[in-house]
């Protein structure tokens, strides 16, 4: 067939006439106009063949010239899956087909054409299967003969972003009824968001040359530019989720490559129209058949016509039309098959370039154009996803909205049929009916919501539906001719397939789709679904209706990762003295969203440091909860194990928190500031946990208590000064305090005034196991007096450290870490601080389950010391009886100590093995078994804590 | 997504808070079984019918309420919006 | 010793934007906010005088915004702040009354301009419209995935907004929100409430 650009101007053409784009396809250069799709610039141009179909490579030509024609996927650059029926063409656009090999014309992997009975559906569940050790050799294979285009790893990040949105009413299509439904709203005063799949406005108005239909699209276009509503083109509402949120996908914004628009809106109208529906006969898939919409299209739009001489297979006005215009655009109707009156068309013959057209009777007709009008399919997705199920109409030949949700409105095509008129005067009866609901849910949030401007008024009633109904046109059911042909075109399913499927066993819709792969591929079932349900209700001898359809789900339209990924918001934290750290070769560690210092080049010497001189930590996000009021005391008794009524002022004393079921939650220190003030610490991973745990038990089940917790932990720059010189440093820079380890002892607090910054406080306590003061700041003064302590310290040996340095020390002291030694079902005896368990007291969290857990065997967190004090056991190795797996236990935490100048351990064993002096096997991550000891204490170092308490 | 109505902010995106599960009252632990200890830690009664759940308002106002949603249909009992599963019957 | 160092904000980087135009970002850090809380309708909360989901101009220049129940933000210059928060825990002894100096623990960034709606659109889900959050608001909600505080706080007619977060997420949310407002010619303004 032969296909050309035409020498007049159509009155309703897009192209630009005047400005030629030049491009290039399979690297051939190539011509079109502003306006062209890549696709309708190709078939201007003569190009007929577009792709190779998936499985069997059989050539493929236009089909529908839209968005969803399943023949038109190219690679644009490296744009792979590009929708050439819909893309607009773009000066310079490299094009090219996909999935083909070596070339479009000589795809080699057309020869699985000749292997086609093997490749039935469902053919991989049943080839490629045995030998299994074959199976990496198959996959290769495979992949070279999967669809889809290229991907090149080194494209650049492009711009994608995401809008949330509030409108009153989102209509969904903007042909005339969704238009009209869009003024009609805007009239009534609402805020409307009118979003439309293709490049313009006005639906099949568009590509309709009679002159009502001229008329008709300039006024409502005119109407809509002088109206409020705002209108996206090129955008797909892709997916309608509970209460009205929807997902609409915006291909055409000035700044983002997609848009993702996330909206609530109050009411929802749905008038995407109609889409076509191919039909299935022998050959229906080859080049030179194509929709009847597809040839207005191509004639109207883009002033291409389609062919030389045409078969016009019609069965309804709109296939009429197309006759009509074709006939108008210089086409030789070489006949006119109408299935109104039971004729059909059978099969397909001929070369690439003829179509010789079987009709009924046998009847041999050639041409170069086989034009379809066979039906209309309701593409009915969202109001599925708002839970409508669609009811079946037989004399209508198509489904029907049966019964959506009050705020999911439909309206055009989805509704019924009628002239002009009447769709027009639908859509705005449906516009006044969405805007009058939208004002009732509008009035209900803002009277609802606390920061709202108060809302006047009574809110107005439920509008009840009172539209006239649109009436439903007879059709005849045309789904499958009395041959068997292609029905999932871009999955090569065909009725015969679909058959076989149900004749195996898979004869539920469900089960046949997934089975063959129909309505899986790039068209997601929207030219597809009815004729799939068409040949299972055939091979069940039962009626579309009894069949029904699959579920359709979001999204409608495809949208990219890189939308659904936005701007890719990852919010990390960092402390005041992160601009130190940076300047001074630090090496970061990201836990949870803090970037914190691990380490700044060689942890072992930063602790020797520490051990020697003395170093300085930040160690912001510890957590940090001020706690104020005359309850306090009864809250920390909750929360904590052990006992806090006695606390004095200027104390401080650890605490370890269990959960309800007496599992081991946090840990950390609190201090006593004031009769009714007391600052909590928390672990730094656990800081925002606990706090939600303490307003649960605030808010639900102690609400009389008088207790104020706000979290600090960034309000102060939190810096640890550790070492045997700690005192020496903190007191050159502190004012108002007096540090002698008599009137300052271990675990007290004090509040003070350091490098000239006033409220600070501080308190000695030990991760590390040396002598430390750790120094609470105003954050925004934290950076200087880290910088004051690193001055002041110069002649002292002052280093930082970072949490490599301070894990090995801690682990050097046996200080366990909640959620590194212990896990989700380490009960509070097992970290061996049973004596801290207060059982006498009241109620705490994990009363009960710990005191029914006395006297129960438990396994035990203890110290551990590989017998060769150069292997470092992985964390999490497992301890293991002798040579079998029986597993006993494991190493949780393990590194080499400079301080020792051996390895050293935590771990978790089964309680006959916690005893000092038991002999362990680990099993190392290499397969080796070795030797370890159980130690009498937790500490590895300075057992007695001596240098802590100095 | 659900728009989950907390009582001191308005409706809000179900995103926004956090859900608390079944609401349970909490045993007397001083009296309390085991095996009613445990039947409030671990078991839910999970009906496909109203049900009482807790939600945290943890974007928003902090806080914690109790509320009514049928679990088949999503519709909050506190309060009701238009236009919900029902067709529109406020 | 020396006298008291000048506060750091957590903003230490910022960017090239365009000099002039009607959106700006300003980096308001530095402003004295004290957290007030007392219960939702006692006498602290008749004095403050801004309700859940509202704010008010005190007389003395301050800002008192109603950020939670029975939870108050109020900022501005020391002295206005002073006057607002000095004396109000004695005001009812029957009610637990904390105040204290939030100054440290938030940034504060304004965004001012016509458009200033249209770019918090892209990085928070709330309802801008003016029905909804008329000159006034105040909420709470996530904006870039970090949970913030919000106030409307129009200056001369000017829809402006006041935007609250932890201190430790400030320079993040400060690019986050220049990049959301690239698309409208945003730029960083002096800094200052």
């Amino acid at each position: 067939m032969t296909m050309g650009r035409l020498g007049n101007a159509q009155p309703t053409e897009v192209i630009d006439r005047g400005a030629k784009l030049s491009f290039r396809w399979n690297g051939k250069r190539f011509g079109g106009f502003e306006g062209d799709t890549i696709a309708s610039a190709l078939a201007a141009a003569g190009e007929q063949v577009f792709s190779r179909s998936m499985k069997y490579h059989r050539p493929r030509g236009i089909l529908t010239a839209d968005y969803w024609d399943p023949n038109l996927l190219v690679q644009v650059g490296d744009d792979p899956n590009v929708r050439a029926g819909h893309r607009r063409l773009e000066a310079g656009m490299e094009v090219s087909a996909q999935n083909v090999w070596p070339s479009l014309r000589r795809d080699i992997k057309a020869a699985n054409g000749l292997v086609g009975r093997f490749l039935t559906a469902g053919f991989y569940y049943k080839t490629f299967m045995r030998p299994a050790r074959l199976w990496p050799a198959y996959e290769r294979v495979l992949a070279t003969f999967a669809p889809g285009g290229k991907i090149d790893l080194d494209t650049p990040h492009r711009y994608h972003d995401k809008r949330y949105m509030h409108p009153d009413v989102v209509v969904a299509g903007a042909g005339p009824a969704g238009i009209e439904a869009a003024l009609a709203a805007s009239a009534d005063g609402a805020r409307v968001l009118l979003v439309e799949h293709e490049h313009a406005v006005g639906g099949h108005l568009r590509y309709d040359s009679r002159d009502t239909a001229v008329a008709a699209l300039a006024e409502l276009r005119a109407a809509l530019d002088a109206s409020d509503v705002e209108v996206l083109t090129d955008s797909t509402v892709t997916g309608r989720y509970e209460d009205n949120w929807l997902g609409i996908v915006q291909r055409s914004h000035p700044v983002a490559v997609e848009r993702l628009i996330k909206a609530r809106a109050k009411t929802l109208v749905v008038a995407p129209g109609l889409i076509e529906r191919p039909y299935v006969f022998a050959g229906n898939d080859r080049p030179g058949v194509i929709t009847s919409t597809a040839a207005r299209r191509l004639i109207n739009l883009w002033g291409v016509k389609p062919g030389e001489r045409a078969v016009v297979f019609t069965a309804n006005a709109d296939g009429d039309a197309a006759a009509a215009d074709l006939d108008r655009a210089g086409v030789e109707i070489a006949a006119v098959i109408d299935g109104r009156q039971g004729h059909r068309v059978s099969s397909t013959q001929g070369s690439p370039r003829a179509v010789e057209a079987v009709v009924s009777g046998g009847n041999r007709i050639e041409a170069d154009l086989l034009v379809v009008a066979a039906g209309w399919t309701a593409p009915t997705s969202l109001l599925n996803m708002a839970g409508d199920r669609p009811v079946y109409d037989p004399p209508a030949a198509r489904f029907f909205a049966a019964d959506p949700p009050g705020n999911v409105l439909a309206t055009g095509g989805l509704a019924g049929d009628g002239t002009l008129d009447e769709l027009r005067a639908h859509g705005a009866a449906t516009g006044r009916l969405a805007a009058q609901r939208a004002a009732a849910v509008a009035h209900r949030l803002q009277a609802l919501t606390a920061r709202a401007q108060p809302v006047g008024g009574e809110e107005p009633p439920w509008a009840p539906d009172d539209r006239i109904p649109l009436g439903r046109d007879p059709h005849p059911e045309l789904y499958r001719s009395d041959t068997h042909g292609m029905v999932d075109f871009s999955e090569d399913v065909g009725s015969k397939d679909l058959m076989a499927a149900a004749g195996e066993g898979y004869d539920s819709v469900e089960l046949a789709k997934r089975y063959t792969t129909a309505t899986m591929g790039p068209s997601q079932g929207k030219l597809e679904t009815v004729n799939t349900v068409a040949a299972i209700a055939e091979a069940r001898g039962e009626t579309i209706a009894a069949v029904g359809t699959t579920v359709w789900r979001p999204p409608y339209a495809p949208l990219t990762l890189g939308a659904l990924a936005g701007r890719g918001f990852e919010p990390v934290r960092v402390s005041s003295i992160q601009p130190w750290h940076e300047a001074n070769g630090v090496h970061t560690i990201l836990a949870g969203q803090w970037i914190r210092p691990d380490h700044y080049g060689d942890p072992a010497a930063e602790v020797r440091n520490v051990r020697s001189n003395v170093g300085l930590i930040d160690v912001t996000p510890l957590g940090k909860l001020d706690l104020r009021g005359p309850d306090v005391a009864k809250l920390l008794n909750l929360l904590y194990t052990n006992k806090w009524s006695k606390l004095p002022v200027g104390k401080v004393r650890y605490g370890m928190m269990c959960a309800e079921d007496g599992v081991v939650l946090d840990d950390g220190v609190t201090g006593r500031l004031g009769d009714e003030h007391y600052l909590m610490t928390t672990t730094s991973s656990g800081a925002g946990g606990v706090w939600e745990w303490v307003e649960n038990w605030l808010q639900t089940e102690r609400p009389d208590w008088r207790v104020h917790v706000t979290p600090v932990t960034t309000a102060y720059t939190s810096i640890n000064v550790a070492g045997p010189k700690a005192r020496e440093l903190v007191s050159r820079v502190t004012d108002g305090v007096d540090l002698s380890p008599e009137a300052f002892a271990y675990m007290e607090v004090r509040t003070a005034t350091v490098a000239g910054v006033a409220g600070c406080f501080m308190w000695r306590i030990g991760f590390t196991g040396e002598l430390s003061f750790e120094i609470h700041v105003p954050a925004g003064c934290g950076l200087h007096v880290w910088e004051a302590l690193m001055d002041a310290g110069d002649d002292l040996g002052v280093g930082p450290f970072g949490l490599e340095g301070q894990r090995i020390m801690r682990l050097e002291k046996g200080h366990f870490i909640v959620g590194q030694d212990t896990d989700g079902l380490t009960l509070g005896p097992s970290t061996g601080l049973g004596p801290l368990i207060k059982l006498d007291k009241d109620d705490f969290a994990g009363k009960p389950e710990l005191a029914w857990a006395v006297g129960r065997p438990l396994p035990m967190i203890v110290a551990i010391q590989p017998d060769d004090p150069n292997i470092v056991p992985a964390e999490a190795s497992q301890i293991v009886a002798g040579d079998t797996n029986q597993i006993l236990g494991r190493i949780t935490s393990s590194r080499m100590s400079p301080t020792l100048g051996r390895s050293i351990c935590l771990g978790q064993v089964e309680p006959e093995l916690a005893a000092g002096g038991t002999k362990l096997t680990v099993l190392l991550t290499t397969g080796e078994r070795v030797g370890a000891t159980v130690m009498d204490h937790h500490a590895h170092f300075d057992p007695t804590g001596e240098r802590l308490r100095g | 997504m659900l728009l989950v109505p907390c009582p001191y902010c308005g409706p809000r995106n179900s995103v926004d808070l956090r859900y608390g599960g079944e609401s349970q009252p909490r045993p007397d632990p001083a009296t309390a079984t085991p095996e009613q200890w445990r039947g409030y830690l671990y078991r839910r009664d999970n009906p496909a019918d109203w049900l009482r759940e807790n939600w945290y308002c943890r974007s928003g106002c902090r806080r914690w309420f109790t509320v009514e949603r049928n679990t088949a249909t999503n519709e909050f009992r506190h309060p009701p919006m238009p236009g919900d599963k029902r067709g529109g019957k406020a | 010793m020396a006298e008291s160092p000048a506060f750091e904000s957590p903003v230490v980087r910022s960017y090239d934007t365009a000099s002039d135009g009607a959106l700006t970002l300003a980096d308001a850090s530095a402003t004295v906010k004290w957290l007030v809380r007392a219960s939702a309708d006692g006498a602290v909360a008749g004095r403050l005088g801004a309700p859940f989901g509202s704010s008010r101009a005190a007389a003395g220049g301050a800002l008192v915004l109603g950020s939670r129940p029975g939870e108050w933000i109020v900022l501005g210059e020391a002295g206005a702040v002073a006057e607002e928060v000095d004396g109000i825990d004695g005001l009812d002894p029957s009610d637990l009354v904390t105040a204290l100096d939030w100054t440290h623990g938030r940034a504060l960034f304004r965004v001012t301009g016509p458009e200033a709606s249209a770019m918090l659109e892209k990085v928070c889900s709330l309802d801008w419209s003016d029905p909804m959050t008329p000159d006034g608001a105040v909420a709470s909600a996530s904006v870039a995935k970090v949970t913030c505080d919000l106030a409307r706080n129009d200056l001369d007619g000017v829809p402006s907004y006041l935007i609250f977060c932890d201190r430790s997420f400030g320079q993040y949310l400060f690019d986050a929100l220049i990049d959301a407002g690239n698309e409208f010619g945003l730029c960083v303004g002096p800094g200052g409430l």
